[in-house]
């Protein structure tokens, strides 16, 4: 059935180097649709540096130099498509919570504004609709005109998940989006990405293994630049194929 | 050999002393120019042309009832008419429906006489060389003197008269207004190529020789002495671009002299904005300027304003750049560049009220209201720093 179903992006022979050293060496990957993908690895792995490429985050950094295509359902994503409208079909959500320092509903009415949408009444739609995909609406609907930096950690991360969904992604990634959070909202952001699985591609970095383990439903491997092993979440864990994996996934490095 | 508390001690007292002399030399500064100006500082001063303003007018005149009118009070005109020892003939009083507030002067245009004014000629009655001849000490004679011109409006068989209306001066309102003027032309100027400079600087130039090098010059540009952009403003833009002396000219000097002040201020600004900004507009799919315009300029308008405070400041006190490219002629500039463009500003009043009019309490009278002027900047530099410090939560 896998081998049917179209992957969403196909990575092919990926090279990144930044000046002289190289981050990413021959990365081949298929990542399917309506799936939550995890890349874990110890720092400076390049699990980072790949998720970065895959929105084009890295043309940001001076020195970036990529080699390889990325294939966003058969398009390439450096030739074929635009940066800008890349960008708004694979959102992003960062290891820190960073809402702008503006209102709650101007946060998420930040990326439909900037694509062109004015009217209230379809903005006031979005805000809701995002804020409640991202299961924060009820706690945030009396509030939207306060300054989003005012609420908590957890709140201003699904925040910047409403944020990213308001632009109508297929894709999001999201790096370590948990690392800067207590254990409750992060149960909340694990449930929640498994909820949004179903009308998304997720795409995430995480350091805790428990956490790809329980939501992912692959899982990629990476170690100083490449993919050790990528498969079945379950398999990853329970039965790895590598030494080096699983060497990392019992705790004897990183 | 001394013990090291006698030596804490001695060290102590020249820590002391030195801020204790530091803090003395500024309150003698204050205290000198408040002491000596405060004397020339009053509502005149702050209101009236710095020129007394001759001008013929001509003004309607009023049927009289005959009636039993105060002293001094001329009927035909609705005015009150007073003695003033220095003056003569002042305007003390005006009536609410007076032709007086009507007048035509030689033009035909509109000219208002006002409350403070000085009459010296009614119809051919020659006010001034009367008060000449008279003995301001003799009260009768004073009040004879005021009688004599209500009687001379009185008599004009005409419906209208003509007289002779002296604005009497002493007041800074041409440099203030030339300071304003000069304030708001160097921003204007200043202000977006400054902030379009550090944007570009910040946001799209990439680190290496160039950008070292530009820096490099900016620091250096800001130590350079006033008088040298002066001078270079003198040769340029009065001379070679024949402004003349004029707002332009200053303007434009100004502008310089502000340009590395303002670069480096909206560079820190935004410099201390987070990348996290620019990286999560970015990550939504929005360009470089629609990131720069909606994220990144609002939050540095907190530190453009400071920026822009201090600019102001600088423009308030800045002398020798201005003495040289802008002039000293005390009148409110008609134009931005050319014959009557000149105009001096507060600061360079002072100095010429000093040095060529040894008029010390007028300077320091100026200098009461420059220092005004700068503390209220600083004051409200120090509150939008901190209102932003709060928003930010640090």
């Amino acid at each position: 059935m896998e081998v049917n179903k179209k992957p969403k992006f196909e990575v092919n022979n990926l090279n990144l180097f930044y000046g002289d050293f190289q981050a990413l060496k021959n990365i081949n990957m298929n990542i399917s649709s309506n799936e939550i993908t995890a890349f874990i690895g110890p720092s400076g792995c390049g699990k980072s540096t790949f998720l970065k490429t895959i929105n084009r985050m890295n043309d940001l950094v001076p020195g970036v130099r990529i080699d390889g295509s990325i294939k966003l359902d058969g398009l390439d994503i450096y030739s074929d498509i635009d940066v800008i409208k890349l960008r708004q079909r694979v959102g992003m959500v960062f290891q820190q919570p960073n809402p702008f320092p503006m209102s709650i509903y101007d946060n998420v009415a930040y990326g439909p504004r900037i694509h062109g949408i004015k009217k209230k009444s379809v903005l006031d739609e979005i805000v809701e609709k995002s804020l409640r995909q991202a299961a924060i609406w009820d706690e945030v609907k009396d509030r939207l005109k306060r300054n989003a930096i005012g609420v908590s950690g957890g709140q201003q991360q699904r925040i910047c998940i409403a944020r990213a969904l308001a632009v109508q992604p297929e894709v999001i990634l999201m790096d370590e989006p948990t690392s800067a959070l207590d254990p409750i909202s992060t149960q909340k952001i694990e449930d929640l990405a498994v909820e949004l699985k179903k009308d998304y591609t997720i795409i995430m970095v995480t350091h805790n293994m428990q956490q790809a383990s329980r939501i992912s439903d692959k899982t990629a491997f990476f170690l100083s630049g490449e993919v050790i092993e990528f498969g079945e979440t379950g398999q990853i864990f329970s039965n790895p194929r590598d030494k080096k994996t699983e060497n990392y996934i019992t705790g004897r490095f990183g | 050999m001394l013990s090291r508390q006698a030596k804490d001690t001695i060290v102590k007292g020249l820590i002391y002393f030195s801020a204790a002399s530091t803090v003395g030399i500024l309150a003698v500064i204050l205290g000198f120019i408040i002491i000596k100006g405060l004397p020339g500082l009053s509502i005149d001063f702050l209101t009236r042309d710095y020129e007394d303003n001759t001008t013929y007018v001509y003004s309607e005149l009023l049927e009289t009832q005959e009636g039993n009118s105060t002293e001094g009070y001329s009927e035909r005109l609705g005015i009150t008419l007073d003695f003033d020892e220095e003056n003569g003939l002042v305007i003390a009083e005006i009536d609410k429906d007076s032709p007086v507030r009507n007048a035509l002067d030689g033009n035909d245009e509109k000219y208002t006489v006002k409350k403070g004014d000085i009459l010296t000629r009614i119809g051919d009655l020659r006010i001034d060389r009367e008060f000449k001849e008279l003995d301001s000490k003799d009260e009768k004679a004073a009040a004879e003197f005021v009688q004599k011109a209500i009687d001379e409006i009185d008599a004009v068989k005409e419906d209208s008269v003509r007289l002779r209306v002296v604005r009497i001066g002493g007041g800074i309102v041409p440099m203030a207004v030339t300071t304003i003027y000069m304030i708001i032309l160097s921003l204007m100027i200043a202000g977006p190529v400054g902030i379009l400079s550090a944007v570009y600087l910040n946001e799209y130039a990439r680190p290496g020789k160039i950008m070292t090098t530009i820096h490099f010059a900016i620091k250096n540009l800001a130590g350079i002495p006033s008088i040298i952009y002066g001078l270079f403003g003198s040769l340029f833009f009065v001379q070679i671009l024949k402004m003349q002396y004029s707002l332009l000219a200053g303007a434009l000097t100004i502008s310089i002299i502000l340009l590395p002040t303002i670069i480096a201020t909206t560079e820190e600004t935004l410099k201390s904005i987070p990348k996290t900004y620019r990286e999560s507009s970015l990550g939504l799919g929005a360009t470089k300027l629609q990131t720069i315009s909606r994220v990144i300029l609002p939050n540095a308008l907190p530190g453009i304003l400071v920026a822009v405070l201090l600019s102001i400041g600088r423009i308030v006190g800045e002398s020798a750049a201005l003495l040289l490219t802008a002039g000293t002629v005390a009148q409110i500039p008609h134009a931005l560049f050319g014959n009557s463009a000149s105009g001096a500003t507060l600061t360079i009043k002072a100095y010429t009220l000093m040095k060529e009019e040894n008029d010390l309490t007028s300077a320091c009278a100026i200098g009461i209201v420059l220092l005004v002027i700068i503390i209220a900047i600083n004051v409200a530099s120090k509150l939008i720093t901190n209102k932003f410090l709060k928003k930010k939560g640090i």
